[in-house]
């Protein structure tokens, strides 16, 4: 019980410090970075792999197209230097991207730039942002962040386990989706199962975040963690009530640790271990990748049978770009994310990811009728039922709580609405 | 030569001193620049609101009072506590026992301690990962091989109450060195004395307890004394263990490896609460040099010295 695997305490406060200065220090050396009168801006993102290929694609596009702005990519995937990086008086890049989940936490602490002059200055159009994306992007009546790419659910089912289970037509409501989850779990002649018809694409949970809002539920009301409403608590009970009470959790949680990874040929989904699945809107083109010759197709989440004004619910995460306060070029930072968010940018790259566009004028556009059943996704996002949780400054505290309660409901240990009220009582200490 | 040189030119103790000095300053420049500075001022931010982006403001002791009403700190305590007290004893028996089973002389018995040493020169994160697999419910190795011996096969790392035992097994896996360190240890008994106890007609436990466990009290001093350290601040195989996408705060199934310095670590870098995260630093500090001293205090009860 040695050795580097421990983090020393004093290794850890001061390896914080080391961190804040060296991007400090890493600023001072890079800031004056204007060569043969282009200003060379740094760009640092959180994509790797393809992504950052794709990426990589749009800054070329853009270097091509200019005589004054320089983009430098950097691909640089760790959340914490990206932080760090923040911290100094000088920043180590001039602009880079996050979650609309961060902007809260961020515009509060007054790390990134609001955008709202530069919008006002260049009468920058954001009617086309779908409005479900722009609400993360907004803190307190000013805009912080602008999406690219849009991430949301839906419900995948395996054509072929239906036909063999006489399950006609994919669920719509809530009473149907029960009864097809029953149909399409099966154990063996020990008791044991061999197919779950719904269970979380890597554990025995579920989106519980979703699932309170297809049930009418909201996680924040006015700036207020709202845990607790019924809605949320009704999501939760669907779940427990139809999946983990009627199978039982020690034999779920077993047969859900044999899943294979996520990303991989092995995902339950694909191998026919799980008939339904709520997941992503990447799934098409993973599906091409990994599972080429399987039967699904998608639908939106039930809605409750006595809602059907809560049809099409989907809970919508956009990806986004800031600018940091430290920023040394903030205005070139933004001719650039204009860019990013414009129409041509936002289409090559979230094609290339099979990711949603944030505008609403691509939501059509023929260019991602080559992606399999991913019009469900677009029409989602048009939908009016398109809801996010909004960026408050408490969201990670909340979550990592919303997380522990999670956890509880699916052990069964309490029921929704006991681990939500702890929840709720947590939250009154966020501030 | 240059030392010699100062060395005949002032007799006396000053000069080489200073000399001294200014040889180590590098070292003691570095010590209280990158040391002793920021723990002061982490004493400092313990007092304060702090999120790293805006000037720290004072709020008294509101940080260490939150702490106690903080389930999470209170769970993370527990989980710490429970890898601390079951792992460090047990780690130490068990390291001993292999120290002197290492310590017959067999044929192949360099490689016998060679096997033992590897797994403490794996690196930390490969050494959670591979686990990770053999920990597997279903087609995990483990699993595989209790389940042919007709145990139960606990769902590791998925049931809260199976995830420190997995961690513990993860770590007593690298006692390597702590045996080593009990192996040299064992070379040091003067072997008179166990010819003294054989003409006695002492057994082989009498002989172990009279005889070789006095001589390695000291040793086992510093290893308790050691291991509780680190296990108060177990972080790597308890982070790993639990990974999830993004910078998100997870403390594994019903916080079961939630670990002190994991909930530092999402205090600090997670909810940007640094001043919270700067007073579990502290406590966690003053705690260590409580247990230490206690340690050594008792210590005088049953540690032997050769010498004494």
């Amino acid at each position: 019980m040695s050795g580097p695997g421990h983090l020393s305490r004093r290794r850890f406060v001061g390896m914080g410090i080391a961190a804040a200065g060296l991007g400090g220090l890493a600023a001072c050396s890079k800031g004056s970075s204007s060569s043969g009168g282009k200003v060379t801006l740094r760009f640092s993102y959180l994509w790797t792999g393809q992504e950052a290929k794709a990426l990589e694609k749009v800054i070329g596009k853009f270097n091509k197209s200019q005589s004054k702005i320089t983009v430098k990519g950097v691909s640089n995937p760790d959340a914490q230097a990206q932080l760090a990086a923040m911290t100094g008086s000088k920043g180590a890049f001039d602009i880079s991207d996050n979650f609309g989940s961060a902007t809260g936490a961020w515009a509060e602490k007054g790390v990134i730039k609001s955008l709202d002059d530069y919008i006002k200055k260049d009468s920058f159009d954001l009617g086309d942002f779908t409005d479900s994306s722009m609400a993360q992007c907004r803190y307190k009546d000013q805009v912080y962040q602008l999406p690219i790419a849009v991430n949301n659910s839906a419900l995948f089912y395996n054509k072929k386990l239906f036909a063999e289970a006489g399950v006609q037509k994919p669920p719509t409501t809530t009473s149907e989706w029960a009864e097809a989850i029953g149909k399409l779990t099966r154990t063996d002649s020990k008791g044991r199962l061999t197919q779950l018809g719904l269970a979380g694409a890597s554990g025995a949970g579920a989106d519980y975040r979703l699932l309170g809002v297809t049930h009418g539920g909201r996680w924040y009301d006015k700036g207020k963690p709202t845990p607790e409403n019924p809605g949320n608590i009704a999501g939760a009970n669907f779940y427990v009530d139809s999946v983990i009470k009627k199978y039982g959790i020690k034999e779920i949680e077993r047969f859900v640790s044999g899943f294979g990874d996520y990303q991989s040929p092995q995902n339950p989904f694909y191998q026919g271990k799980l008939a339904m699945v709520v997941d992503g809107e990447w799934q098409p083109s993973f599906i091409k990748n990994f599972a080429p010759d399987l039967e699904w197709g998608v639908v939106p989440v039930p809605y409750p049978d006595d809602k059907p004004e809560l049809a099409k619910t989907n809970l919508v995460a956009p990806g986004t770009f800031f600018i940091p306060s430290n920023s040394q070029h903030p205005d070139e930072a933004w001719e650039f994310m204009k860019y990013l968010v414009s129409k041509e940018a936002m289409l090559s790259f979230t094609k290339a990811l099979s990711n949603l566009p944030a505008r609403t004028s691509l939501l059509k556009d023929p260019a991602y009728t080559s992606i399999e059943n991913f019009d469900l996704f677009l029409d989602l996002l048009a939908s009016k039922n398109a809801t996010s949780i909004p960026s408050e400054p408490s969201l990670a505290q909340y979550t990592a709580d919303l997380a522990t309660a999670d956890d509880k409901i699916t052990r069964l240990t309490k029921t929704p609405a006991q681990a939500y009220a702890d929840v709720a009582k947590a939250a009154k200490s966020y501030g | 030569m240059a030392e010699a040189t100062l060395a005949r030119r002032t007799p006396g103790r000053r000069r080489p001193a200073l000399a001294g000095f200014a040889f180590s300053s590098p070292w003691i420049i570095g010590l209280v620049v990158f040391m002793a500075g920021p723990i002061l001022v982490s004493l400092y931010y313990s007092f304060t609101e702090f999120n790293l982006f805006q000037s720290p403001r004072w709020v008294g002791l509101d940080n260490y009072a939150t702490l106690v009403k903080d389930p999470k700190f209170l769970g993370s305590v527990f989980n710490t506590a429970y890898l601390a007290v079951i792992g460090v004893p047990l780690g130490l028996a068990f390291a001993l026992l292999v120290a002197l089973a290492l310590n017959f002389p067999v044929r192949g018995q360099p490689l016998y301690r060679a096997i033992v040493y590897l797994p403490a020169i794996v690196p930390v994160v490969t050494a959670s990962y591979l686990w990770r697999w053999v920990f597997n419910a279903q087609y995990g190795y483990l699993n595989q091989v209790i389940g042919r011996i007709g145990l139960p096969q606990p769902n590791w790392l998925a049931d809260p109450v199976w995830t420190k035992p997995a961690v513990l097994l993860i770590t007593w896996w690298g006692i390597g060195a702590t045996a080593v360190i009990y192996l040299a240890a064992l070379k040091q008994v003067p072997q008179q004395l166990y010819e003294a106890a054989a003409v006695d007609g002492a057994n082989g436990w009498q002989r172990f307890w009279y005889v070789t466990w006095p001589a390695l009290t000291p040793v086992t001093l510093f290893q308790l004394v050691m291991g509780v350290i680190a296990a108060l601040q177990i972080f790597a195989p308890t982070y790993l263990l639990t990974q999830s996408r993004g910078n998100a705060a997870n403390g594994g199934p019903g916080d079961s490896l939630l670990t002190y310095t994991m909930h530092l670590f999402h205090n600090a870098f997670v909810f940007l609460k640094m001043g919270q995260a700067a007073a579990m630093a502290w406590i966690l500090f003053l705690v260590i040099g409580l247990l230490t001293s206690l340690i050594l205090l008792t210590s005088r009860r049953w540690v032997h010295y050769g010498s004494e």
